[in-house]
């Protein structure tokens, strides 16, 4: 691939913004999303009338079958240029990938990618159901009562099986978001943990405990992309987006040609070329954490360590401050929130705050190149982002 | 917007055969899982579709399976996805490779799981649940038996 003609360093986000998060009650998807994308605006200080474009995810607590037409009524904004993606977690990544792809092709100038849910408080049992059902084949999977949380706990019994990889390893990942949400303003869950409390908390799906599963909350998060040209019109120091890449390698897990490892492979591969680095290169990363063992899974896949060795790689510190990649800075979901689809909108705001270096006493120092790694459906799909600083173009 | 009631939310997801995959679920019925088999390039292949997935060719052929095969991973569900399935906690979702090939997501049947390992043998049962749908489930059989 010839960096010349791709998108790198072509496209920046210049606003982020978060609705309150965690339990938010008697806020709907679209209040909430509203709400994080007024922030978004206001952080860039631009006003709506610049939007162009508007994407976003579905949620699960909404009856809107067009999330992003339905948010732009809400905000009375008209976009020429407007989806709702469902690629499952991974949304979020392909959303910023695909809003840059637009800015960069001259489809759109600028375009907020924004998504919000109220998994916690605003499920009522239809809705339940239909999140349920939708997510897993109704006639290969379903049937047999496998939740998604049991698509990614049978990856993590065969890397358990293959490359001896423990219990104990898996709960470090959780022990470490915690101490990482500790010092997030608002993540929905402070309370320092030990590999312990991990491996005493009740099971889920084998071999995943509840402190090794992401939570459930409310919550939005938006931001806002514009071309290079432009990137600097705005109070924030733009990010910008320096490769993607995306991958989609089955839909049932039965159909997973190997249950240990994932398209992320072949996602990152095409970021990074895109953007030029090696894993080497990256300070800072945002991991799709639905679960532990998917971070160590991700971790190898990412190319930060070998593969089969993300739980002697996490039981060093490698995830943490002074470790080799410090990962998920804010909480990720396991302790900061986890609305469903909008959850790794999170992972894009909280790099983006690393890379301005605003993110005062959780701040990874000098970073400049930073990777969000979003996966979803039981590793169906995968979407990769380079972010960079503009002294990294 | 179909409208959801209370009673739904406890009843089970089950599978609505549609043209691709009627087959498989009228076999079922008669104890038989059949698996497609392509004329073509050889090709074995779980679930049914109009195509093969390798060559994408039409010629393909039911053939009913051994029911033998190893778990190639599993979970056990503690905690219910729903009300539909909270009578049935703990159950163990199994991810089997047949010996033809294809792998496929099952349930283990019975509750015992001190032998549920990967690798371990099993074999294929049909569990009825309606006069229409009977699941296709698996049994931990001694290697020995195999």
């Amino acid at each position: 691939m010839d960096n010349e003609s791709t998108l790198r360093g072509k496209v920046a986000i210049v606003g982020i913004g978060q609705s309150p998060s965690g339990r938010v009650p008697g806020r709907s998807p679209l209040d909430l999303t509203a709400d994080a994308s007024l922030k978004a605006l206001a952080d860039a200080g631009m006003d709506k009338s610049q939007l162009d474009g508007v994407l976003t995810g579905n949620a699960y607590a909404s009856s809107f079958h067009r999330f992003s037409v339905a948010l732009s009524e809400y905000l009375n904004i008209q976009p020429s240029y407007s989806n709702t993606l469902q690629v499952s977690g991974a949304t979020a990544g392909a959303a910023v990938n695909t809003a840059a792809a637009a800015i960069y092709s001259g489809l759109a100038d600028t375009v907020l990618v924004a998504c919000g849910d109220s998994l916690l408080t605003g499920m009522t049992p239809d809705l339940a159901i239909k999140a349920m059902t939708e997510s897993r084949d109704q006639q290969y999977e379903m049937p047999f009562g496998i939740p998604v949380a049991n698509t990614f706990a049978m990856t993590a019994h065969r890397h358990m099986k293959e490359f001896g990889t423990t219990s104990e390893q898996m709960a470090q990942v959780a022990v470490t978001f915690r101490q990482h949400a500790s010092r997030t303003p608002g993540a929905q869950k402070t309370d320092l943990i030990s590999i312990d409390d991990v491996l005493s908390s009740k099971m889920v799906s084998s071999p995943y405990r509840k402190l090794d599963c992401s939570l459930i909350s409310d919550g939005a998060a938006a931001l806002i992309l514009t071309s290079a040209e432009k990137a600097y019109d705005y109070n924030q120091e733009p990010i910008f987006i320096l490769g993607g890449g995306e991958y989609y390698s089955h839909e049932h897990i039965f159909l997973m040609p190997n249950l240990t490892e994932t398209g992320a492979v072949q996602s990152a591969q095409k970021a990074y070329q895109m953007a030029g680095v090696s894993p080497l290169d990256i300070d800072v990363a945002g991991i799709y954490d639905c679960f532990t063992g998917t971070v160590l899974m991700m971790l190898e896949d990412l190319g930060f360590c070998k593969k089969g060795e993300a739980g002697p790689f996490v039981e060093a510190g490698e995830i943490t401050y002074g470790g080799r990649i410090p990962t998920n800075t804010h909480g990720g979901m396991l302790s900061y929130a986890h609305p469903g689809i909008p959850a790794a909108w999170f992972h894009f705001t909280e790099v983006v705050r690393q890379l301005r270096g605003n993110c005062g006493e959780r701040q990874v120092k000098d970073a400049a190149v930073g990777l969000v790694h979003t996966l979803g459906a039981g590793f169906s799909t995968h979407a990769t982002t380079v972010l960079g600083k503009g002294s990294t173009l | 917007m179909k409208q959801f009631t209370e009673e739904d939310t406890i009843q089970k997801p089950l599978p609505i055969p549609d043209s691709d995959s009627q087959a498989m679920w009228e076999g079922l019925k008669k104890g038989e899982l059949l698996l497609q088999h392509c004329e073509d390039c050889g090709h074995v292949q779980y679930y049914q579709q109009g195509l093969c997935r390798i060559c994408q060719s039409k010629k393909l052929v039911h053939r009913a399976a051994s029911g033998r095969g190893i778990i190639h991973s599993y979970s056990v569900v503690h905690r219910s996805p729903g009300p539909a399935f909270r009578d049935d906690v703990p159950y163990a979702v199994l991810l089997v490779e047949l010996e033809e090939g294809p792998r496929m997501i099952s349930s283990l049947l019975g509750k015992d799981f001190t032998h549920l390992e990967i690798d371990s043998p099993v074999a294929m049962k049909t569990m009825k649940i309606s006069e229409q749908v009977f699941l296709p489930c698996f049994e931990l059989i001694n290697s020995a038996d195999k």
